[in-house]
């Protein structure tokens, strides 16, 4: 049947007892909202003798409209039914304040809530086998989708985007000091004049376009919270300056704040959402890059949850959600808090059980024709082919289960599916598929970019899966399969070392699911060695390629390989970079330019002898760098440093670079908050005083002079990175290239900060 | 992510850190030089001994530094009884 349009997202609509869908009509293109009155209830566990008790007065509170008692499986740990209450509150504004009264009411531990932290839009996709971007028809009266989310091959909405972007008085970014909104760009419209005119044609210009999505570079940061200050400037109200498909108030919908992530402090801006239409912040969004449009949009379909939120948030987010779709598909209630302790363990089981895949040293130095396999989404299958869920482990049903997690004991049920795999599985297959598609041929460039993005969005959800079985907020998640996971890999690790063996290769080096094996005579050609490994664990391994060179880097600390640092080139004349300058976000351009010319160099060596050959013209291109950057003449765009802050500026004990810029960022009313990033150029690293140590790259005028001996140190140091296997230093470059060696930190003693005047030193 | 126990590798940083006061002690060049090769010996095997998982720290530094000397050693005659 051919759809009459698409579902492009559900909302909460404002009078809290419906939500909005907004629709994409296909001949017309035209989207509009459509409120449909919608007020799920969640469910509520308690012992029987409060139950009755309860029930009452909930039916005479308020904010409840009404009490359904229900008998039920309520969750995936629960063997046997209980009665529930179904509480619907009378607005979906109320849901949760009602929820946290209830718990407050039974003490936070007797009773069990469910379903509360889903969002009324949530729920209207899942009870209505609804899905963001489903292609619709109308049945009855109400909307339906013609085909299943799980589809891989779809169609998908035209939309329109638009990029927004605010310029200040003389065209700058920034404002400054008394500076006025001047211009501002809509797509490929150009809107110049006064501030208020603007400001006040701004809606009607947005609203002729018309965009679906609307793009910017810090929009939630900057963009939007410009302009809605310039419209409040500007005395005009939240109902005339409307730049949604309907008004909205002009705070935003999710405050911002820095967080920490993996031992790094990040940070988010606020989220400032515009109702019927997407806002994709580019800066804002940690997917955006990798995955683009198709990808986020694969994601939405799969997890039931707004565009919108997908693009702001991390993919474990969209995992849980695809997680809960399927615990609401297969009808049991999704648990609020998890309240599910670890179990208690003596501490030798905790040695055993707590460690991670098996990661070996490389050997430092350059190795030629190596060939390299990888297990394709290795934790997932793992989970899958061993039914890791939390469910599913230790069940009782299976003491004999002949899956046991290898040294730790863990068994898992052969009985029935657990949660974890069974949203994996479709994932898994998804992967496969559209890996397939790419490489069917011919692909348009376009399609293939899709594709990719496609794939890339599936690997993130993946590789977070793993994780969050371990990490203790996790819904559905539990330490022991975290651990189960862990020990099946480990095993399988240690048995291909013997595998290669057998098949005539050497092992050089492996991390958790990668392999570099060095072919000898007469050994198993690679593909049929991936093909049998392969089929004998049931666990897809790949075949990435042979290597020309590649080069392993040692540690600064005790000249050890370090795991995941190296470069290298395969015969396609592919580089595959790790862990070195060009990977990494943050590099200085000119030590990226260094980096990628001395690659250019060192590409053509067809083997490892070549490759030394290569390495004194290397080492002379460096020296031509190092000579250019004396001059002082370099262009100072390319000597950007750009570092993520730790801390608020008075919280630093050292005086830094960074700390000199986060002054200076206060100074101009810009100030960082920790997470954020400041770029600058090093003007003087001797400097005791923050205004001349750095310059803001926000404040750079172009005539200033960098600080050449900080900038020499950054180049010895990218060249040491690289080509330390080879004896080269960076304090043997500094010598040569007469560079004053960087003085120690200093401690930093603020005079707002009496605790930090002890750590001075004297 | 929290991590209960700490891994082998930080378990043996530790260790290593404190017998740096045996160290100190040492008094001749030889001394210092072999007792580096213990270290490194310690940690050139650090996947293998995690591996392993015990729960004995230094059952597992004995075993690396053992092996990092083992292997050291000139090529054992076949026929020598």
């Amino acid at each position: 049947m051919s759809a009459e349009g698409w579902l492009l997202d559900i909302t909460d609509a404002s009078d809290g007892r419906s939500v909005l869908l907004w629709t994409k009509e296909r001949r017309s293109g035209s989207v509009r909202p459509e409120a449909v009155a919608f007020r799920p209830p969640f469910y509520v566990a308690a012992p029987r003798a409060e139950r009755r008790g309860l029930a009452r007065d909930l039916r005479n509170d308020p904010l409840v409209d009404e009490v359904i008692e229900r008998t039920e499986r309520p969750s995936l740990f629960d063997a046997r039914p209980v009665t529930l209450l179904a509480v619907r509150p009378r607005s979906n504004r109320s849901r949760r304040a009602l929820a946290e009264r209830i718990d407050r009411r039974g003490n936070f531990h007797r009773y069990t809530l469910y379903d509360v932290d889903l969002t009324a839009p949530q729920l209207c996709y899942l009870t209505n086998d609804l899905y963001p971007f489903a292609p619709i028809v109308r049945r009855d009266g109400v909307w339906a989708a013609t085909e299943p989310a799980e589809t891989v091959d779809y169609e998908l909405p035209p939309l329109r985007l638009a990029r927004l972007e605010v310029r200040w008085t003389g065209g700058t970014r920034r404002p400054g000091p008394g500076d006025r909104i001047a211009e501002i760009c809509l797509g490929p419209d150009r809107l110049e004049g006064p501030e208020e005119e603007l400001l006040r044609i701004l809606p009607s210009a947005i609203a002729q376009r018309d965009p679906d999505v609307v793009l910017t570079d810090g929009g939630d940061a900057l963009d939007l919270p410009w302009l809605y200050e310039g419209a409040a400037r500007c005395g005009l109200t939240d109902a005339e300056f409307v730049l949604g498909r309907a008004p909205s108030r002009w705070t935003p919908s999710r405050g911002a704040r820095s967080y920490m992530s993996y031992g790094r402090i990040l940070h988010s801006a606020a989220a400032f959402n515009l109702p019927g239409r997407f806002h994709i912040d580019r800066e804002n969004s940690f997917l955006f890059e990798d995955t683009e449009l198709p990808g986020l949009i694969d994601a939405a379909r799969l997890s039931r949850l707004s565009l919108q939120s997908v693009v702001r948030q991390s993919p474990g987010t969209s995992f849980s959600a695809m997680e809960i779709a399927e615990a609401i598909r297969s009808g049991v209630r999704v648990p609020w808090k998890k309240n599910r302790p670890e179990r208690f363990r003596p501490a030798d089981h905790l040695v055993a059980a707590d460690r991670g895949g098996t990661i070996l040293r490389p050997p430092i130095g350059v190795h030629d024709h190596l060939d390299e396999f990888d297990f394709a989404s290795l934790f997932p299958q793992i989970m899958v082919r061993h039914n890791l869920s939390a469910e599913t482990l230790d069940c009782r049903c299976c003491p004999r289960s002949p899956h046991v997690a290898p040294g730790l004991g863990y068994r898992s049920c052969t009985k029935r599916v657990g949660l974890l795999p069974r949203t994996l599985l479709p994932l898994l297959r998804r992967r496969t598929a559209l890996k397939a598609a790419m490489r069917a041929s011919p692909l348009g460039s376009a399609e293939r970019r899709r594709l990719h993005g496609r794939v890339k969005m599936l690997k993130w959800i993946l590789v977070t899966a793993f994780g969050y079985q371990g990490y203790r907020n996790a819904r559905f998640g539990r330490i022991e399969c975290h651990e189960a996971i862990n020990a099946y890999a480990r095993e399988l690790f240690a048995d291909m070392v013997r595998e290669a063996e057998r098949a005539g290769y050497r092992f050089v080096h492996g991390i958790v699911d990668s392999m570099w094996l060095a072919p000898g005579p007469g050994c198993v050609p690679t593909e049929e060695f991936a093909r049998a490994i392969g089929q004998r664990y049931r666990l897809p391994l790949g075949y990435e390629g042979r290597y020309r060179w590649i080069v392993f880097l040692p540690t600064v600390s005790d000249g050890f390989g370090v795991p995941n640092r190296y470069y290298g080139i395969y015969e396609t004349g592919e580089f595959k970079l790790r862990g070195i300058g060009g990977r990494r976000h943050d590099t200085t351009g000119v030590a990226r330019r260094l980096e990628g010319e001395i690659l250019q160099l060192l590409a053509p060596a067809r083997d490892a002898a070549e490759f030394r050959r290569l390495l004194p013209r290397a080492l002379a291109r460096a020296d031509r760098f190092a000579e250019r950057l004396r001059a002082g003449d370099w262009p100072w765009t390319e000597l950007v440093i750009t570092r993520r802050t730790t801390a608020a500026v008075d919280d630093y004990a050292v005086f830094t670079d960074t700390v000199s810029a986060l002054y200076q960022s206060r100074a101009i009313g810009r100030s960082l908050a920790p997470g954020e990033k400041a770029r600058y150029v090093v003007l003087d690293r001797r400097s005791r005083s923050w205004r001349n140590r750095v310059r803001l790259a926000a404040t750079m005028q172009g005539d200033e002079r960098y600080d050449v001996d900080a900038y020499l140190d950054l180049l010895a140091r990218e060249v040491e990175t690289l080509l330390a296997p080879f004896g080269v230093t960076r304090a043997d470059l500094l010598a040569r290239w007469g560079a004053r060696a960087t003085p120690p930190r200093d401690r930093y003693a603020s005079p707002s900060r009496p605790h930090q005047l002890r750590l001075a030193p004297g | 992510m929290g991590r209960t126990a700490p891994t082998y590798r930080q378990a043996l940083d530790e260790r290593l850190k404190r017998w740096e006061a045996f160290e100190r002690l040492l008094t001749t060049p030889e001394e210092r030089e072999a007792f580096g090769l213990l270290r490194s010996g310690a940690r050139r095997y650090v996947a293998q001994a995690t591996q392993v998982g015990s729960p004995d720290l230094l059952e597992s530094i004995l075993l690396s530094v053992l092996l990092d000397i083992a292997q050291r050693l000139p090529p054992r005659d076949a026929n020598a009884e």
